[in-house]
Order: structure tokens, then C-alpha cells, then sequence
């Protein structure tokens, strides 16, 4: 415990070094938003000549510890017991600090995923050092191994770049689907110190006594989403869409409105109020392109939109603009994909 | 014993009303009126919905300016019994480690606590570290981005919405509470009870009632500082309009950037 008692200005910060990730776990395979963090912590750390070490506590850590170690990091340091099976706050904050004392990193980052969330500031306080919240943009000052943490505030207007300068580790949560996941190559070389450790009885204070699994149809991780709004005009407008949808290998999404009166489930809902996505492409077919569904979308790589308003708010994000019924845009596509996908298979038995 | 609950609140300018100012970038918080940060009200509700069932104590604790004893005196307008306002120019310009420690020491003041709520993140700060530091300081357990929350047989039971499912959890007290944005409708104030929250008051607690160093908290006391602040800037689109006869170039322009995957399955 740590008491009540201020964060302290580090005496000597050059002793600190390296990049520290942690990795979170899932039903026994680390969670892809830690792969995250390997890509962006190996980036930080090459810029200053450091090592990336990854920090893993749980049980039975041996496989996940070998599978992190293809995504590219210098040493895999662990605490391993049975006690240690479940996520519980008090003994997973105690093993990451005591890491911490013990390696003097000089950054330390963890997915801002709900329980990455609860457990940063308690590793902050423990350390008696500052966290960044939910980070975009990470980066390094080469020369003074200052971490630069960028976070969007005020409604994602603005992107706030936090230092904490005198205080180590400088530590950071980064938002979860920003930054990439490495490639993975097997036989990389990898330092593993991974400890069987006793926890003291007194930091076991939960249980974990059930768990339900999202039954969600989670559109959030598809490379296309084809949606579609209010200018469906009928449910059916669904089915073609779907069909476009399998023919990309995507999924479908949709407005609030489309939802609200029925022609979709709630899960496939784009917007402030449903689920963001940041798709390679994303087709928005007869929806006008309010705010709340923008903020949604924006991110996408390439958006196509169709709408019969040449005037639709959501021209100005479009990086394709069909001028049309939606009846006659979506056969149109779904025509050209298989056309040139029949071209593609001449080429191969030809 | 009564149990003894305390819910951490901030007064937030209304995210409604923010503007960003197009001059300075930064936020004018003078336009803007200040309300209960949302999920504060979700988390005096939680705490509200275990003191309709049980015998229970609450207390609000927040850090602000002077005004900020309105938000207070509408959380006990809705039921809570007491009220604090940590409220000293020390304590400005605090990140979440000294806002953190701040709330801890006067939390550790109180008689007796069972369980602590918190919002799982502010509107304007939107970190969600507040609460788990609080926990670190004082030493106890944790059940963060609750969506229920109940108390029995002497537990605390909680639902966490992970990203995967709901996990759910059970501790002794004390421990410390974050609750879900929206994971409840909270109560309206009575007429009685806002007459109630006006003759009590809230109570103005300064640095000197918490009894630690001035150059621990506020601005002297946070590791981070802002650097700078830039507009993010939207992505430029080239709305290219194109016809339906145009749909082939456009399907062939996607294919050969990589866009589009013509996976064809080899025959
Ligand atoms: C607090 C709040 C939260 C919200 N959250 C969300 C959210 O999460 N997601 C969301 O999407 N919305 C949300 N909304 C609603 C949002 O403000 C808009 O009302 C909604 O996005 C509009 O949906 P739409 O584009 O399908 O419908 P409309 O605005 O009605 O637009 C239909 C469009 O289709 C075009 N059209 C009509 N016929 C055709 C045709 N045959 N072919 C091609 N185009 C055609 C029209 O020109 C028009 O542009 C929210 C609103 C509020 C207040
Ligand atoms: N100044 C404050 N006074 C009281 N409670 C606070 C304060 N700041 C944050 N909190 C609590 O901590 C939660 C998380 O805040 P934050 O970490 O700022 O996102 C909030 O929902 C509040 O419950």
C-alpha cells in the first residue's frame, strides 16, 4: 500500500531505462491491443538504442510469453501463480511495481482496455510517478528520452501533448485499435524470466464468481463495413447490402435511425451512440452524414458515399461520391467486383 | 452499523456547451454552464439504490472551485446526507495524482468508510485514473466500469463490462467502486430533500483540514504537464462525384491500392 504520500522527482532519471509493455491476457492468449503496445514500445525504444521488455503476470505464462516474443521484444519478465489466474487489481499492481523497482524502466505503456485502465494509476501511485491517459500519439525525444503523450481532448478537437519530465517511469495508457500490431516472425530472440511467485494472502481481496460473453455482433474489427441509413427506404435494402457486404469479405453497418425502426439489430449501429469503426472502407449508402454518425466513421481509410442529395453533409467525407439511388449504386458495385473478380480467375487458369 | 458509503463527484462544464475557442484553441469553460459530471450521477445512484435497501450513511466528497457546492447540494437533494468540498487555491491545476491523493486524505478523515463510488471517467478529463489512485492511496481493493452493482450477505457484488463480456466480482468491503456512464437512470431531487441539502450546507474543507504539505497537491504536485495544445486537424477527402458507368475505374482503382482483397479461390 502506498499510503498517503506525493509523487517524487526521480534523483538520478538517466539510470532509467528501457521500455517496459504490458501484456494483458485473455482465456490464456494476450490480447490484441498489447500486441499494440509491443509494435509501438519497440518503435520507442529502437529510437533511443533500448530494450522493449514485456511484463506479464498469470498463470500458465509460458505459451503466451513465447507467442508475445514473436511480435518483437528483448525479455519477457513474469510472476506466475494460480493465485494469479483471475485479473485482480491488488497482486497484479504489486508484481508490476515491483518490476519497476526492481528494472528502473524509463516508459512504461499499457492498452487503455478497461482493465489496463484500472490497473495504471494504482502501478503510477505505487511508483510515485504520473500517467497519461489514452494516448494516439506516442513518441520519443531522442536525446532527452522524454516520452511525448499525446491525447485528444475536448471532445477529440484537440490533441494535448503531456510530458512528465522529472518522475520515473513516465507511463502511459494508449488507446486500443490506433497503433499497429507487429509482424510476427518465429525464432526471434528473446530473453524469458518468468517467476513463480507466493502472493501474499493479503492482496488476494476479490474473486471473480462469473463471467458472460459478449453475444454482440461486433462490427468494430471488420477491413469493410458497408452501411446503410434511412434512404434504404425498406428493410429489405438490408439484404443488399449484406449481399454486397459477403462479397467484400466485410460486414454491415448502419445509422440509428435505420436501427430504431427496425431494419437492423442495435449491434450493427455506426456512431456516438454505437460502436466507432475505422475501417480501409466504408460505404455509407443513403445515410446524410450528421455528426453523431460521422464520429463514428471518420477515421475510415477510403468512404464512399451514395445519396440522391448532391447536397448531403456527407459529401465532405467522402473520398467517393456516387450521385445516385442506392437501387441502382450498390448492383452497380456488386456487378464490378464480381466482373473483375471473374477477370482475376481467367488470369490464374489461363 | 450503518454502512458507511462515500461517492466522489466533480462539477464539469456541460459538454453540450463547451466551445473550443477558435482564437486560442483552447476550451472557454466561461460560456459553458457547470453540471454533475454524468457518471457521477450513475455512480450517487448506485450508491443511492444500496441505501434504499440497507441501513447506509452517504457522503459526497468533492475537490473544486467554491461553486462547486451546487453539484453537492444536488447530490443531496437526491438522498445523500452529507457533503464536503476540498476547496483551496493550493489545490489547482491538479493532474490525477494529486487529485487522487487530495480526495484519499479526506476520505481517511472520515470516521469510517464501507465503500467509495466514482464515476469510471470525467467528461472533461476523461482519464478514469482518479478513482483507482484514490483506492491505491487508501490501500484497498477495487471493482472498476461496473453496470450493477449490489450488497449482500456482506459483500459487494459488481458486473464489469470488459471488452470481451461482463465479468463479475465480489469483495469485502472496503472497496472502492467505478460505475458505467449510463448504466442507470438516476433519481430526480425531492422538494424535501433540497430543502434538507440547503439547511445543512456543504461543508468547505481546505488544505490546512487535510493536514498534508502544501507542494503535495495542486499544480506543484502533479508529475505531468500539458506542453501543448493543436487542433486535430480532419482528414482532407477529395469527394470525387463519379456516375454509375464510373463504378468499374473506381472498383478498379480500390483492387489496385489494396483496398479491395479480390480473394479468388484458386479452382
Ligand atoms: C444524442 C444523439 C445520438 C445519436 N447517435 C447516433 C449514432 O450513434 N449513429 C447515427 O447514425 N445517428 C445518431 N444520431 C442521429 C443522427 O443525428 C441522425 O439523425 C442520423 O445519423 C441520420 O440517419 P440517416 O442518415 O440514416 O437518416 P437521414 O438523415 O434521414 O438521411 C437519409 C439520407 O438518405 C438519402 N436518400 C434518400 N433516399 C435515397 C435513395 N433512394 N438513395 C440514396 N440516398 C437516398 C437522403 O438524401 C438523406 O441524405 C444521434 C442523435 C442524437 C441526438
Ligand atoms: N475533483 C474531483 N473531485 C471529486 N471526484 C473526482 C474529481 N476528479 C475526479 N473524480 C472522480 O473520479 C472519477 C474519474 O475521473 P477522471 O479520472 O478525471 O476521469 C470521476 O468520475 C469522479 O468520480
Amino acid at each position: 500500500m502506498t499510503g498517503l504520500i506525493n509523487a517524487v522527482p526521480t534523483d538520478k532519471p538517466d539510470e532509467y531505462r528501457n521500455v517496459f509493455v504490458f501484456l494483458e491476457t485473455r482465456k490464456g492468449s494476450v490480447v490484441k491491443s498489447s500486441l499494440e503496445m509491443i509494435g509501438i514500445g519497440r518503435e520507442i525504444a529502437d529510437k533511443v538504442g533500448e530494450k522493449l521488455v514485456c511484463v506479464i503476470i498469470g498463470n500458465h505464462l509460458e505459451p503466451m510469453a513465447e507467442e508475445a516474443a514473436k511480435y518483437g521484444c528483448d525479455k519477457v519478465l513474469g510472476a506466475e501463480s494460480p493465485d494469479l489466474e483471475d485479473f485482480k487489481t491488488m497482486p497484479y499492481a504489486h508484481y508490476a511495481a515491483e518490476f519497476i523497482s526492481e528494472e528502473k524502466p524509463n516508459i512504461f505503456l499499457i492498452a487503455a482496455t478497461h482493465d489496463g485502465r484500472d490497473l495504471a494509476s494504482r502501478i503510477a501511485v505505487k511508483s510515485r510517478t504520473g500517467v497519461t491517459a489514452d494516448c494516439t500519439v506516442i513518441d520519443i525525444d531522442p536525446k532527452e528520452r522524454i516520452l511525448l503523450a499525446n491525447r485528444p481532448v475536448y471532445g477529440e478537437s484537440t490533441l494535448a501533448e503531456i510530458l512528465c519530465k522529472n518522475h520515473r517511469p513516465q507511463m502511459a495508457t494508449a488507446r486500443p485499435g490506433v497503433f499497429k500490431v507487429p509482424d510476427r516472425v518465429d525464432g526471434k530472440n528473446c530473453e524469458m524470466d518468468i517467476r513463480k511467485v507466493k502472493v501474499d494472502p493479503d492482496l488476494i481481496r476479490k474473486e471473480i464468481i462469473g463471467f458472460r460473453p459478449k453475444e454482440e455482433f461486433d462490427i468494430t474489427g471488420a477491413d469493410i463495413v458497408v452501411s446503410g441509413g434511412i434512404g434504404l427506404g425498406k428493410k429489405e435494402g438490408f439484404s443488399m447490402l449484406q449481399e454486397l457486404a459477403e462479397e467484400l469479405g466485410g460486414v454491415v453497418g448502419a445509422s440509428r435511425p435505420a436501427v430504431d425502426v427496425g431494419w437492423i439489430e442495435r449491434d450493427h449501429q455506426v456512431g456516438q451512440t454505437g460502436r466507432v469503426v475505422r475501417p480501409k472502407l466504408y460505404i455509407a449508402a443513403g445515410i446524410s452524414g450528421k455528426a453523431q454518425h460521422i464520429v463514428g466513421m471518420k477515421l475510415s481509410d477510403v468512404i464512399i458515399a451514395i445519396n440522391t442529395d448532391p447536397d448531403a453533409e456527407i459529401v465532405k467525407y467522402s473520398d467517393y461520391f456516387i450521385n445516385d439511388d442506392v437501387y441502382n449504386a450498390i448492383p452497380a458495385i456488386l456487378k464490378e467486383i464480381k466482373k473483375l473478380k471473374g477477370e482475376k480467375v481467367e488470369e490464374i487458369t489461363t | 452499523m450503518a454502512l458507511e458509503i462515500v461517492v466522489m463527484i466533480k462539477q464539469v462544464p456541460d459538454s453540450q456547451e463547451v466551445e473550443i475557442d477558435p482564437v486560442t484553441k483552447t476550451l472557454n469553460r466561461m460560456k459553458a454552464r457547470n453540471v454533475l459530471n454524468v457518471a457521477d450521477d450513475n455512480a450517487l445512484e448506485a450508491a443511492l439504490s444500496i441505501k434504499d435497501k440497507v441501513d447506509a450513511h452517504i457522503t459526497i466528497v468533492s475537490m473544486g472551485p467554491p461553486m462547486a457546492d451546487e453539484a453537492i447540494l444536488e447530490c443531496m437533494g437526491k438522498g445523500a446526507d452529507r457533503g464536503i468540498l476540498l476547496t483551496d487555491r493550493a489545490f489547482a491545476g491538479a493532474d490525477t495524482y494529486p487529485t487522487g491523493l487530495t480526495l484519499a486524505a479526506a476520505i481517511s478523515k472520515l470516521d469510517h468508510f464501507d465503500m467509495i463510488f466514482a464515476g469510471e471517467e470525467t467528461s472533461d478529463s476523461s482519464t478514469g485514473h482518479v478513482g483507482p489512485g484514490v483506492a491505491e492511496f487508501l490501500g484497498i481493493e477495487q471493482i472498476t466500469y461496473t453496470q450493477s452493482v449490489r450488497f449482500e450477505d456482506g459483500y459487494v457484488i459488481g458486473e464489469r463490462e470488459l471488452e470481451d463480456g461482463v465479468e463479475i466480482v465480489k469483495a469485502k468491503p472496503p472497496v472502492l467502486i467505478t460505475v458505467r456512464l449510463g448504466s442507470n437512470i438516476p433519481r430526480r431531487q425531492t422538494l424535501r430533500k433540497k430543502i434538507d441539502a440547503l439547511r445543512k450546507g456543504v461543508e468547505s474543507w481546505t488544505l490546512q483540514n487535510l493536514g498534508i504539505p502544501p507542494e503535495w497537491v495542486g499544480f506543484k504536485g502533479s508529475p505531468t504537464v500539458v506542453r501543448s495544445m493543436k487542433t486535430i486537424k480532419e482528414k482532407e477527402r477529395s469527394a470525387k462525384r463519379i456516375t454509375i458507368e464510373e463504378i468499374g475505374q473506381m472498383v478498379k482503382e480500390l483492387s489496385d491500392s489494396g483496398v479491395l482483397k479480390m480473394e479468388v479461390k484458386e479452382q
